[in-house]
């Protein structure tokens, strides 16, 4: 396209135009008109999920009247879908994972397309670290739209009022809490070991306010072993809470056959099993939707604690990544428009829904739980997503092995440190090949 | 095996090769291959071409860019958990399709003449009709350990607790370390006691509701010459207290059981505490003794079987397996039953063969293909079971639960997306099978 | 032989009839009673879980709903049919069934014909690889036919799931079918074709309406399986969405969802059940008698 002097000087004016109209919005009304076409997003999210982010497509679509974008569920069968649409030829122009870990795979396979175009919006709303975990061999092929802080835990609170306990900001204060609340004639945890992404969460939780976030890095990406002694040490710091067995909801038996749903139930429930439970910012659903449990009332939630006097304000969290297997001028669109604050807003006012977007008003979230741990994830000073979720899934992600079956089997032993460090790194050496 | 007055009934045996002589040879299979035809495009194109793509896949790596042989195969013995797949395997084939069959044929036969046949081959039948899916998560939430939520624990429970009792407490500890025990053997004071000292026996982790309601605030009672006397309360409080003092706020235990042992270890006097938890053993001779609060106060709690713990996992999801496919094993031998001719009955019972002897000897002989149908369809299916292990194994334990066909969708569809393995897993399941039809080529020859 | 002519005509009862009359009736009635109440436990565990409300579910088993009975509520049900594409589902649900249950029954019976009663060289390996075909699992056949359907325009199509079902239920249909078949007497089948019948006559006023029975009990379960798929409708569709898909859509990442499933389990259960009952009057005993000569 040859740019005659007219055509300069009207890039020219519509630069100064946007730059006077404060940013954030880039095309003007006949830009997105001229943006056409139908495209297809494919995620896990169903239910009530499904209708908050038919929402949000609903806010794209009258940004651009042009564009129609159909949504489907895969739920918890998305990888397989994928998979299935990879290998076959056929992907959606755009899908949501769950795992940065699944993206790479795509990337690898030379499936998903890079997201460069939209770096200017990116990088002026959220914070780097964001970016780099959706890079790839220096392009950008995903970014986060759904962010969940997982540095999060849930308490019942009449039960705590009972047992005289507050909300623990260090790790020793939760212990001793911890042996109040049985003194008082509770359980003090609710374990969901039957789905080992908790027990994974609680020791990245745990490992990245001990060790420090560069320890935590390397342990990523694996350049730091299972066997070393940060590792070891915050094993030995879980085996304190999986140890006290006859404070745990069930015991260790029952922990291992209790899935994460069942997990949060046991403490919101009537009659309530146990006091607390870790997990993230996604309890809440749960507990609303599977129990009478009211916030402040019944249940409230706190950061998770400093761990040797460290991490107070750091959080360690997850998120649905957004990745495109189509390039088109409307799935370009759709990109860009999910990292504006704006679309962010459309379902962080349903409830249910973090922002990594640091520029979405604290004022939309619903609640001041929900503000709490969205700001929390937006703003902290140090935030790391969640490791397992970036491992190989064969080592991180996977029903009956690796990190979630050797943590179950730590729960039942919860002596064995030696030992469970050394199955971790050998299925780990294995999985990522070195 | 076919006896008896058979022969008008049976097709007579053509254990020879089919005649690929005489007239209209080739007619007769150009109408044969007419027959078949729609059958040879759907499998060819849907099943066998599949199949075949599998299997060569396996000899590829995880991305399928490169052969690598037999590498596939030999990851496949090698790792653990595979190891424990086929195993369960065994066990699943072993006893699945044997007990189906077999109730199957008992259901069918006995409600033939039953007038309310339809109504209990209804109930029977509906398992398979809900959905495998949602049979499994029934019997999920039936096995939960909690007696309280799960069905077969809740029963278990009904019938124990004729047997057992005990008091209103189910959990305590003691609060300071001067008493020992546990609620199943009582807790006893270390202290030894003379007459006219008090004792206090303060407990702890008990839930204010099991607290019985007359409950008052725990009072220490002064010490009386020739008494030994005490109290038993709840030494917990929310906002600091001391543990083994009687602090204001903190209730005594009405109804517990108190046993005064002698020095010698035996019980000399039992006494029940007051409203607040107030005891007191009176004319007591000079000696030292300890108190204990008995087991009877309390009522060890029942955990549950763990039906769906590593253990006993593979037989729970098996008894919701057979409870689901009966269904089918029944339906399918009633059709085989109605379609028996009653003539070749006749026949044989005019000759003199009583009700049982019809029975066996030709009825069961004359349902054999049927039977066959059904044991081979189960074994085959029991093969590559799938979905129900899924549903109903807790994650903890599905590797204690795996099968073939689950090892082989985790690693091709799970995380690990590696088809290659995923591939070799599976033309492994069909090689399995090949066993199981010669077995019965036997069979199917004999039948023609 | 004038001994039996003169015997009135006995009732129409089966074979194991005649057996139990030997064997004392009240027994086996209670055995019955027994089985059918303890098949029933679970079912009803289910149907009465989907009447509670879904805060329960999880902390108190289903059969406190006899110790507090106002807590019966249909909001479960309210909520699942309050979603409009479920009732739209519906109807592509029946056409997908009804195309699965039929398509594979017909080339099912031609070819089990065949290989019971047509020779034909290697007839009974031929049998044996294609019973072989039934340990071949739904999830094998995925990405190579997805890939296929994409070349032909299949993707996202009732036919396109439809046909994927037939070909699974292929193998099941013949061997039941043929194993069937292979019992009806040799003579009925020579007389017809010493008349001159030709082999798609018999099929058809023959085999067919003997077969029925069996024909009947693989439809019942031919219909249920198509009509509770899931992963093939949704691996091959997109806007075409049984009601299981539909269903799926309604459910929680986080929850339990049982006050979904159980309630979804019951209203999908009323049709493969009208489909048992219309069905049940072919196993009626005694079709072969009288049809012969």
């Amino acid at each position: 396209m040859v740019l005659t002097g007219v055509g300069v000087v009207a890039v020219g004016l519509a630069l100064i135009a946007a730059a006077c109209g404060g940013g954030g919005k880039k095309a003007t009304t006949t830009g997105a008109a001229s943006v056409s076409g139908s495209i297809s997003v494919e995620a896990v999210w169903s239910g009530a999920e499904q209708a908050s982010f038919k929402a949000v497509l609903n806010g794209f679509m009258a940004k651009y009247p042009n564009v129609s974008v159909s949504y489907k569920s895969d739920g918890d069968q998305l990888p397989t879908v994928l998979a299935t649409e990879v290998s076959g030829g056929n992907p959606p122009d755009l899908a949501v994972v769950p795992q940065p870990g699944l993206m790479k795979q795509f990337v690898q396979k030379g499936a998903l397309k890079p997201i460069d175009f939209a770096k200017p919006t990116i990088q002026q709303h959220y914070a780097p670290v964001w970016i780099d975990l959706g890079t790839v061999s220096g392009k950008l092929y995903g970014i986060v739209f759904k962010g969940a802080n997982k540095s999060t835990g849930w308490y019942n609170v009449q039960l705590s009022n009972a047992a005289g306990v507050t909300p623990p900001k260090a790790w020793t204060a939760l212990l001793s809490g911890a042996k109040k609340l049985q003194a008082s004639g509770t359980k003090a945890y609710s374990i969901g070991g039957a789905d080992g992404w908790t027990l994974t969460d609680l020791f990245e939780n745990i490992f990245l306010r001990q060790a420090g976030p560069a320890d935590y890095d390397l342990l990523t990406q694996h350049n730091m072993k299972w066997t070393s002694a940060p590792v070891k040490k915050a094993l030995s710091t879980m085996a304190q809470v999986f140890g006290d067995t006859s404070n745990i909801a069930g015991g260790t038996q029952g922990a291992l056959l209790t899935d994460f749903p069942t997990s949060v139930t046991n403490v919101f429930g009537n009659p309530p099993k146990a006091a607390i439970v870790f997990e993230g910012d996604f309890v809440e659903g749960t507990i609303t939707s599977s129990t009478k449990a009211k916030p402040a009332t019944n249940f409230n939630e706190f950061a998770f604690p400093s761990v040797d006097g460290k991490g107070a304000d750091y959080v360690m969290g997850g998120g649905d990544t957004v990745v495109m297997f189509r390039n088109s001028a409307a799935a370009r669109a759709l990109i860009d428009y999910l990292a504006t604050p704006q679309a962010a807003e459309i379902w962080a006012k349903r409830g249910g829904f973090s922002s990594p977007n640091k520029d979405v008003k604290a004022s939309v979230y619903p609640d001041p739980i929900q503000r709490r741990m969205a700001l929390a994830l937006a703003t902290a000073p140090v935030f790391r997503f969640d490791m397992s979720d970036q491992a190989p899934a064969a080592f991180g992600a996977t029903v009956g092995q690796g990190e979630w079956k050797i943590l179950q089997d730590f729960l039942k032993n919860p002596k064995n440190v030696n030992g469970i460090a050394a199955q971790l790194e050998a299925s780990a050496t294995k999985a990522y090949g070195h | 095996m076919s006896e008896g007055a058979n022969n008008t009934a049976e097709p007579s045996s053509a254990t020879a090769p089919p005649v690929l002589r005489g007239p209209g040879r080739l007619r007769r299979s150009a109408v044969a291959l007419g027959f078949l035809a729609p059958a040879i495009v759907s499998l060819g194109v849907w099943v066998v071409y599949p199949t075949i793509a599998t299997i060569i896949r396996s000899f590829y790596n995880a991305a399928g860019d490169r052969f690598v042989g037999i590498d596939n195969y030999k990851a496949l013995f090698t790792t653990s958990v595979l190891t424990t797949a086929i195993k369960n395997n065994a066990i699943w084939v072993a006893v699945v399709p044997a007990v189906v069959t077999s109730i199957g044929l008992v259901l069918a036969v006995l409600t033939e003449r039953v007038s309310w046949r339809v109504v209990f081959r209804t109930v029977v039948f509906m398992p398979m009709a809900i959905s495998l899916f949602s049979a499994g998560v029934i019997w999920r939430v039936m096995d939960q350990q909690d007696p309280n939520v799960g069905a077969i624990n809740a029963g278990v429970n009904v019938v124990r607790s004729a047997f057992v009792s005990g008091g209103p407490l189910t959990q305590a500890q003691s609060s300071t370390a001067l008493a020992t025990g546990s609620i199943s053997h009582g807790f006893t004071l270390k202290t030894p006691l003379h007459p006219g000292t008090v004792a206090r026996l303060g407990l702890t982790a008990i839930p204010p509701r099991e607290i019985p309601k007359r409950a008052k605030q725990a009072v220490l009672p002064k010490p009386v010459k020739g008494e030994i006397a005490g109290v038993v309360w709840r030494d917990f409080s929310p906002r600091g207290g001391k543990p083994g003092r009687v602090d204001p706020g903190e209730l005594g235990i009405p109804g517990a059981t108190v046993i005064l042992h002698n020095s010698a270890g035996a019980s000399v006097a039992t006494q029940t505490t007051a409203g607040n938890g107030d005891f007191a053993f009176s004319s007591v001779k000079p000696g030292t003794y300890r108190v204990e609060v008995g087991p009877q106060t309390f009522t060890v709690p029942y955990t549950g079987v763990a039906w769906l713990g590593s253990s006993l996992i593979t037989g729970a999801i098996i008894v919701a397996y057979i409870w689901i496919w009966t269904g089918f094993a029944m339906v399918v031998i009633a059709a085989g039953l109605s379609a028996i001719s009653r003539e070749v009955l006749e026949a044989a019972r005019t000759d003199g063969a009583t009700e049982w002897q019809v029975f066996r000897r030709v009825t069961i002989p004359m349902l054999g293909p049927v039977l066959a149908v059904v044991f081979v369809t189960m074994v085959i299916y029991v093969l590559k079971v799938f979905d129900i292990v899924l549903s109903i194994a807790p994650g903890s334990v599905q590797d204690s639960a795996n099968v073939i066909a689950l090892a082989m969708w985790r690693t091709a569809f799970g995380g690990v997306n590696d088809f290659g393995l995923g591939s070799a897993i599976a033309t492994f399941l069909f090689v399995l099978v090949i066993p199981v039809l010669a077995l019965n080529v036997r069979r199917f020859r004999r039948e023609v | 032989m004038s001994e039996i002519a003169a015997v009135p005509p006995r009732p129409r009862e089966s074979v194991a009839a005649k057996i139990l009359r030997a064997l004392t009736k009240t027994p086996v009635q209670i055995l019955l009673i027994a089985v059918a109440f303890l098949w029933l436990v679970p079912t009803i565990g289910l149907f009465l879980t989907s009447i509670l409300p879904g805060t329960r579910f999880g902390l108190q088993g289903w059969w406190t709903i006899f110790t507090h009975p106002h807590l019966a509520t249909l909001e479960n049900y309210r909520q699942v049919f309050s979603n409009s594409s479920i009732t739209s589902s519906l109807a592509t649900t029946a056409e997908i069934t009804v195309a699965g249950t039929v398509l594979p029954i017909v080339i099912g019976a031609l070819a089990a014909y065949a290989f019971a009663w047509l020779e034909f060289p290697g007839r009974d390996w031929f049998f044996l690889l294609v019973v072989g075909l039934l340990v071949v699992p739904l999830q094998m056949g995925l990405i190579p036919v997805f890939r296929l359907y994409n070349s032909l325009h299949l993707y996202d199509t009732v036919i396109g799931i439809a046909l994927y079902h037939t070909a699974f239920g292929l193998p099941l249909a013949v061997f039941l079918l043929r194993n069937f078949f292979v019992g009806i007497p040799r003579d009925i089948l020579e007389s017809a074709r010493i008349d001159g019948a030709s082999e798609l006559r018999i099929f058809l006023k023959l085999i067919l309406p003997l077969g029925l029975p069996a024909i009947a009990s693989l439809a019942i379960f031919q219909f249920l399986w198509v009509w509770n798929d899931f992963l093939v409708a949704l691996t091959f569709g997109r806007t075409t969405q049984p009601i299981t898909v539909a269903i799926f859509t309604q459910l929680r990442q986080f929850g339990s969802n049982i006050d979904i499933i159980a309630p979804a389990s019951f209203i999908s259960l009323l049709v493969p059940l009208a489909v048992f009952f219309a069905f049940q009057r072919y196993f009626v005993q005694g079709l072969l008698a009288g049809s012969v000569k």
